[in-house]
């Protein structure tokens, strides 16, 4: 197998394309050669740019799809776009979310319902669109973005890491639904790294972190692009319902 | 290419999960100590083909794990060769199942012999040199029943289990000095291990899958180029299922 472009041929749909995470997959899937659309809430002209140059540069077609996860008129049209173009879905990344840092006893309703909206209910919906589309191909990858808090319970993260256990219950459940149709669904669970969702933890706090890491770094976007890219490929045929934690060994 | 300029030791390369490794190393563009039990003209000739047709060197070593000494003097050629080693896959195992009540001590000290004792030995060893050049990744061929249970598997599960504990362990001991260790447990795969268990046994094992089927050596040497490429960097002290999602 040729495995320099170990994407070659796919096109995936990555929402969360604006920043961290997600900017790093929509590079990553670039250089290996998929199609993305790649979903944002707000298209800007720098962004458009961004696409047009990664096209450019590695002969693949990056599509912006504007809309926002939690408005569910929008989140119809995009998927219209999606299913009226010449490319058909191979993958999805479920990889848009925010953070939220607050003690249990502290956490207002307001903030428990916009986790849950945000992480949890906007892609498995947006997931149930696009799995339709998969199960005419009969076939997938689909990797959902959580985190180790989800897996870990850690203080200050019970709405976050909830949020995110129920995202990861969901994938796992949904790879036995349709294991048999030919697509996959996994999970990868980042620890702590280099976006600016870290920008609410202290500097203690994030030294802390890393010291607890076998690697004894932070993780940059691109470690977990790497993997997402694992997980779209071919090369791991044979995994699903399973969670990948890019953690640097917690 | 995934593992190109890179120099890898693979246990186990006579057949099976450690010849695939071998193959998919070589086509990746990594230079391979193929490790093997007996010295056989047939991969002799395999490894110059496939040297041949990738552009990479192959070594054939030859050691049995059950036999420290022959361990002590493989390793010894590995590094008289003073390279670099980035990559070491313990592919090397056996099983011989007997239920809880049948098995003997004998076969329990053997199983663990080889499938945990020399694992640990030879790994001792080339990371060492690992942690000399600061990086590597070492890849564990666990499996789910060392993580599940499997029934008639007590000898067995328990040493992969042995080896699963081992190497979240010396991920913590390893990776703050750049060397990442990670596992694979694989699934149900089309193996000589997998040859003679019955159809009825297999088709229980599909019911409970996602991916209804047994998997490729291909699929499980797949996993193990993931871990030990670069693509994996962030990720150490990890047990990788490659089970077609088991329940």
């Amino acid at each position: 197998m040729n495995t320099k472009n170990i994407l070659d041929g796919k096109s995936a749909i990555i929402t969360g394309c604006a920043r961290g995470i997600g900017s790093a997959m929509l590079e990553k899937f670039a250089v290996h050669g998929a199609n993305v659309w790649a979903c944002v809430r707000k298209l800007t002209p720098e962004f458009a740019e961004r696409c047009n140059e990664l096209s450019d540069r590695y002969s693949v077609q990056i599509i912006p799809l504007c809309f926002d996860m939690t408005n569910k008129e929008e989140m119809k049209k995009a998927v219209q776009l999606v299913m009226k173009s010449e490319h058909k879905v191979n993958v999805l990344v479920n990889n848009a979310g925010i953070t939220y840092n607050a003690l249990y006893q502290l956490t207002p309703e307001a903030a428990l319902r916009e986790q849950m909206e945000i992480n949890f209910i906007a892609p498995f919906l947006f997931t149930q669109n696009i799995v339709k589309l998969m199960l005419r191909y009969g076939s997938g990858s689909v990797i959902n973005v959580a985190s180790t808090a989800a897996i870990d319970a850690n203080s200050g993260r019970s709405a976050y890491g909830a949020s995110k256990a129920a995202l990861s219950c969901a994938t796992r459940a949904l790879s036995r639904e349709v294991g048999m149709q030919g697509i996959r669904a996994n999970v990868i669970a980042p620890g702590i790294t280099e976006t600016d969702m870290i920008t609410s933890m202290t500097d203690a706090v994030i030294a802390e972190t890393v010291a607890g890491t076998d690697l004894r770094r932070i993780g940059s976007p691109s470690d977990i692009a790497d993997v997402a890219v694992y997980l779209a490929s071919d090369l791991s045929s044979y995994i699903t319902g399973q969670v990948f934690r890019v953690d640097g060994g917690m | 290419m995934l593992l190109r300029g890179k120099n890898a030791v693979v246990t186990g390369c006579l057949k099976g999960i450690g010849k695939k490794t071998l193959e998919t190393f070589a086509e990746q563009g990594a230079n391979v100590w193929a490790c093997a039990q007996y010295a056989d003209t047939d991969f002799e000739k395999y490894c110059v083909n496939l040297s041949e047709r990738t552009g990479t060197w192959i070594k054939p070593v030859y050691f049995d794990l059950t036999d420290t000494d022959a361990i002590k003097a493989g390793v010894k050629t590995i590094s008289s060769d003073k390279l670099p080693i980035d990559a070491l896959v313990n592919v090397a195992g056996f099983t011989k199942d007997a239920i809880f009540h049948m098995t003997s001590m004998e076969q329990l000290k053997l199983i663990f012999e080889v499938n945990y004792f020399s694992q640990i030995l030879i790994t001792q060893y080339i990371t060492k040199l690992m942690l000399r050049q600061k990086k590597g990744s070492v890849i564990n061929i666990a499996s789910i029943s060392g993580l599940d249970g499997s029934h008639g598997q007590l000898a067995y599960s328990s040493s992969k289990a042995a080896l699963i504990g081992a190497t979240r362990t010396m991920s913590r001991e390893l990776a703050p000095h750049g060397v990442r260790v990670n596992a694979v447990a694989p699934g149900v795969i089309d193996t000589d291990m997998n040859a003679y268990v019955p159809e009825n046994v297999l088709a229980g094992h599909y019911n409970n899958m996602s991916i209804q089927r047994m998997g490729c050596s291909g699929e499980v040497a797949n996993a193990i180029l993931f871990l030990a490429s670069d693509m994996s960097c962030y990720m150490t002290g990890q047990i990788i299922r490659v089970d077609g999602g088991m329940k």
